[in-house]
């Protein structure tokens, strides 16, 4: 007889920065792979181990602080418990914020599947001046509890072996029982709803139910609608007692129950002393100098990943510069070759592209949000941010947005709706990044000076803020506040940093590769054939009439779709020179330099869109931005010229 | 006396009283541990930004927003 692995699917569910990540990367180091939910603007890490016999199956939900329906992750994490029923659930729990932690705990119970508490951090608990009766804290959750410290490895072995224990012994935990007013509710309801066939436990049903969930409302409501009725008679009843809302009344008595359970099972052993994390956090967050602290940081981050990426694409451009010559001598200059020739460059353009930006700027990214930093940005940048429409953590997408778009757009993640989301990477695709810099710098820098490039910068922000604050009138549904967890500075996970910028960076080539090749070819396909021209033709009554500029730009913005900074290239390989003082005079140095701004995202861009949005949110963007470039480029060459 | 939280001073130790927003904000501040009766501390407020507040030992930013919707008053 063969014997035959065993399979277990598992999920690591825990709030935000609890070290969930560390643990996931812990566990199934490369074996992972980084997605997308279907359908969602949600991240999905899966990853395989192979522990005791057993293929395990890792899934790492997303952070989240509760199982309503307030944001994507949470309608994603709790379907995925209820219809997959994973073999078990490890919750990850910080164990210095375990009263927080706990409120989010007592709802995974509600699900009853198998669960382990994966007590993280305890390394931190004396410094913290913390201690606690992990028995005690086992005995009254009725779940294992095991105590870890994920940076070093230290227990997860015992998480794994608990949670098979669970399996194979077939044990299910029971939820904790609330106050009796609401537990008499609970009861009732769960007997009406008994004969249903609901993919939810029936208790947590009830439960969400008194709490108004929409989703399960309707649910219900198809399925059997007196239990409806019922169950606003007795959330009205439940108003009447406590004089809140009933969702409240079921928050309020899951926190004071989270608190009992913390005063029975935690001791503060010593009076707290102001430790070096501490004063960080007081002098980087500090109202006056938590701002050009800030701002040394960034700018150091950007100088530093510049600099260094200049240096490693000049490098490499020169290695690779004789490489035309050499296919050339092989394969002649007909259209097939300069067709294979232009795989090649696409190639080389991604990479040059890749190493010496996005990996820096990544590895950066990720260390600072390790840290901890990021979160301080965020407090410190959000009146900011509101000025054009979104919050604190919108300013992560837009800075990054200096360096690339694409990057930019998959961390618009972070904002809490699909709202906010597509707000963010809306005003993201117009912040200048590094290639539309080479042609502002190299256009209007070079030859008008640097005032008249500070000038055009400026009123890129200014065109951003009045977009966001446009766009934020006319998008449907409500802002949402910034309400963030400051996370505690912690020492950075090396190992973190890097398997995050290493999938990150898998990301972006999956992406953005096979978009840039394919039009790649399209577009040398339309040069060798004389096709380009004609297309420039066609555009003439646009480009020359309104914007004033020279019948060759429309080729130049063909090329630009590709990247940016082809526009330079291209107007130095169509003219034979780089005095580009030649054939543009001032006026239109400047309108070109605009409309290469504002014009079209790059199409590595617009494939990131899509990937985040669909086709039609990113053509939209597209569209929107070519008209919106022509019109501001074609009023500032009337303005110019006056 | 109850205020809304955003005129708070830092350092100010503090009880929730009542919290004045939509169901969402409530809710959301609930899953925070936020809940009325909660002792909260204020911890620093940004110059016309969020506030941040101290609640059962985890820091928390609110944006202004919310934090008019939070009532507290004085801790005894």
């Amino acid at each position: 007889m063969k014997n035959k692995v065993k399979k277990l699917n598992v999920v690591l569910a825990g709030q935000a920065n609890v070290g969930k990540s560390v643990i996931f990367n812990y566990l199934t180091g490369l074996h992972q792979h980084i997605g997308n939910w279907p359908g969602k603007t949600v991240e999905k890490a899966e990853g395989t181990l192979w522990y005791k016999g057993y293929r395990i199956d890792l899934l790492d939900l997303p952070g989240i602080y509760s199982l309503s329906t307030y944001s994507i992750e949470e309608l994603i994490s709790r379907e995925h418990i209820a219809f997959q029923k994973p073999d078990f659930i490890i919750n990850v729990v910080d164990a210095t914020h375990l009263e927080r932690n706990l409120i989010f705990t007592l709802q995974l119970l509600e699900m009853e599947r198998p669960m382990v508490l994966a007590l993280n951090m305890i390394n931190l608990l004396k410094e913290k001046g913390l201690e606690i009766n992990f028995k005690k804290l086992e005995e009254i959750l009725g779940i294992p509890v095991v105590p870890v410290v994920a940076i070093q490895g230290k227990g997860l072995t015992k998480v794994l072996d608990k949670g098979i224990e669970l399996v194979e012994k077939k044990i299910k935990p029971k939820p904790l029982k609330y106050g009796k007013e609401l537990e008499e509710r609970i009861e009732i309801l769960s007997s009406d709803l008994n004969k249903l066939d609901l993919p939810y436990p029936k208790r947590w049903v009830a439960l969400k139910l008194l709490e108004k969930d929409k989703e399960i409302e309707e649910l219900v409501k198809n399925k059997k609608p007196e239990v409806l009725e019922k169950a606003r008679e007795l959330s009205l009843e439940l108003e009447k007692i406590h004089g809140e809302d009933s969702s409240i009344v079921v928050a309020h008595e899951r926190c004071s129950l989270v608190s009992q359970i913390v005063n029975e099972t935690v001791k503060i052993t010593k009076p707290k002393k102001l430790s070096f994390n501490e004063r960080l956090d007081n002098l980087t967050s500090h109202k006056i100098w938590g701002y050009p602290i800030m701002f040394a940081i960034l700018a150091l981050m950007f100088v530093s990943v510049f600099k260094f990426g200049n240096l490693l694409s000049s490098l490499l451009e020169n290695l690779t510069l004789n490489w035309q010559k050499i296919w050339q001598a092989f394969f002649g200059t007909s259209i097939w070759s300069s067709l294979g020739w232009t795989i090649i460059e696409s190639i080389l353009a991604l990479i040059n592209l890749a190493l010496p930006y996005i990996i820096p700027f990544y590895l950066f990214l990720f260390f600072l949000e390790d840290w901890g930093y990021l979160a301080r940005v965020a407090f410190l940048t959000d009146n900011l941010m509101h000025k054009i429409g979104i919050h604190g953590k919108g300013f992560i997408p837009l800075f990054l947005g200096f360096g690339c778009n694409v990057p930019a757009c998959l961390s618009c993640r972070i904002m809490e709706t699909e709202r906010e989301r597509f707000l963010t990477a809306f005003l993201v695709t117009f912040v200048p990044c590094s290639a539309t810099s080479v042609v502002i710098m190299g256009l209007v820098g070079q030859f008008l000076g640097i005032g008249w490039a500070l000038l055009l910068y400026l009123l890129t922000f200014l065109i951003i803020l009045v977009l966001g604050k446009l766009a934020s009138k006319i998008l449907p549904g409500e802002p949402v506040e910034l309400l963030m967890e400051m996370p505690d500075y912690k020492t950075p996970n090396l190992k973190t940093i890097i398997l995050q910028t290493w999938f990150r960076l898998k990301e972006f080539i999956f992406i953005a590769g096979p978009l840039v090749i394919i039009s790649g070819l399209i577009i040398t396909a339309l040069y060798q054939t004389g096709f380009i021209f004609k297309i420039a033709q066609f555009l003439s009554p646009i480009t020359v009439k309104w914007l004033g500029l020279p019948a060759i730009v429309g080729n130049l913005l063909i090329f630009g779709i590709l990247r940016k900074e082809l526009i330079l290239l291209m107007l130095a390989t169509l003219l034979g020179t780089t005095n580009f003082s030649q054939v543009l005079n001032p006026n239109q140095m400047i309108v070109l330099s605009l409309v290469s701004m504002l014009y079209i995202p790059c199409i590595a861009t617009i494939a990131a869109l899509k990937k985040e949005f669909g086709w039609k949110k990113s053509l939209g963007i597209t569209i929107f931005k070519i008209a919106f470039a022509i019109i501001v480029g074609g009023i500032a060459s009337k303005l110019l010229n006056l | 006396m109850e205020f809304s939280l955003l005129q708070a001073k830092e350092n100010e130790k503090l009880v929730v009283v009542s919290i004045m927003g939509g169901r969402m904000a409530t809710k959301r501040l609930a899953d925070m541990g936020l809940v009325p009766g909660t002792k909260i501390k204020v911890l620093r407020k940004a110059p016309f930004g969020p506030i941040e507040i101290e609640v059962k030992g985890t820091k928390l930013a609110l944006g202004r927003g919310l934090a008019t919707k939070v009532f507290v008053k004085y801790e005894e």
